[in-house]
């Protein structure tokens, strides 16, 4: 019970913490140096390139669980997946939104068939059959979105080396480490504040997937109990 | 008559040759507008868009899990109030 209430308490002074750089982080984004090529756009750059960290994350994470279901039969590893897949479709979406908004004003055009956003988008469509497989596969629906999962997983390094295989319109992956020093405490406190907003929303999701669970459980029990009554 | 038919025909090859050469030429070179009106987008409202974005998604995201957690909460106490009155024992045990 006091292990509970600890929880419960780290919980709420996470969302307390994460409400509070809700506020400071475009204040920093906003007094960030403009920069002198792409202009005020780049600013985007602060918030899509931690979310597809996030994308990219939730992504290993679901992967993981699923390895533990298919090989161990671990339900809980099976409930983090479900968890984590949902949460790389959420920040998957994000990061497809905000990519193009900075591509139109940048680049002059909403989209290019170019090897990372195509390797992204895709990505996020097999991230999406992962959840489609679970919802209408029937009965062996799980393992096949567990299968998937591991697809996904391969997928990522794709994602992330695709700019420096493939000539790209999208920025290398040298951006971040070679980030001007004006620019870091920006996109390292909008970092921090996306990856504990994704802590967090892993700690819901899977909490109602522990409470499906449960229900699962007490629906065994009353079907047990109706059979023994005459 | 053949070699008549060839001597005609070379030069006149030769001449759609530069001709379509000079074409191709001219089409690849950059023409320069003088006061034309450049796109201008406002940057700060595709900014305001992405981010506005995200966070509206998050908070979305955060509601549909909120209510689909109180439901299923109260799924499991009907549940629980259920097994208790048809056998009498406490099914948290």
């Amino acid at each position: 019970m006091a292990t509970m209430s600890t929880v419960g308490r780290g919980f709420a002074a996470a969302v307390a913490v994460a409400i509070a750089g809700f506020l400071v982080v475009p204040m920093l984004i906003v007094s960030a140096p403009v920069e002198p090529v792409m202009g005020v756009v780049q600013k985007i750059f602060y918030f899509h390139v931690p979310c597809a960290i996030m994308m990219f994350l939730s992504t290993f994470v679901a992967a993981a669980g699923s390895l533990s279901y298919l090989f161990k039969g671990a339900e809980r590893g099976d409930r983090l997946a479900h968890a984590a897949g949902e949460l790389g479709v959420l920040f998957g979406a994000c990061v497809l939104v905000s990519g193009p908004l900075w591509g139109r004003k940048a680049w002059g055009v909403w989209w290019q068939w170019d090897a990372r956003l195509t390797s992204s988008l895709l990505l996020f469509l097999i991230l999406n059959g992962y959840l489609l497989a679970r919802r209408y596969g029937g009965p062996a629906g799980k393992k096949l979105a567990a299968a998937l999962a591991l697809f996904a997983a391969v997928d990522v390094p794709l994602v992330y080396k695709s700019v420096d295989i493939w000539r790209t319109v999208h920025p290398q992956t040298t951006v971040v480490p070679s980030l001007d020093p004006a620019m870091r405490p920006a996109f390292w406190a909008s970092f921090a504040l996306i990856t504990l907003v994704w802590g967090i929303l892993l700690t819901l999701r899977l909490r109602l997937e522990d409470a499906r669970a449960t229900v699962e459980e007490l629906h065994l029990m009353t079907d047990d109990l109706a059979e023994e009554q005459p | 008559m053949r070699v008549q038919l060839r001597a005609r025909a070379l030069p006149a090859i030769a001449a759609l040759a530069v001709l379509l050469g000079s074409g191709a030429a001219y089409a690849q070179e950059y023409v320069k507008v003088e006061n034309a009106t450049r796109e201008q987008l406002p940057a700060p409202q595709f900014v305001g868009a992405a981010y506005g974005f995200i966070w509206v998604a998050i908070l979305v995201y955060v509601f549909v899990v909120a209510r689909r957690l109180a439901k299923t909460r109260g799924d499991i106490a009907d549940l629980r109030r259920r097994i208790e009155s048809a056998s009498g024992a406490d099914p948290r045990r």
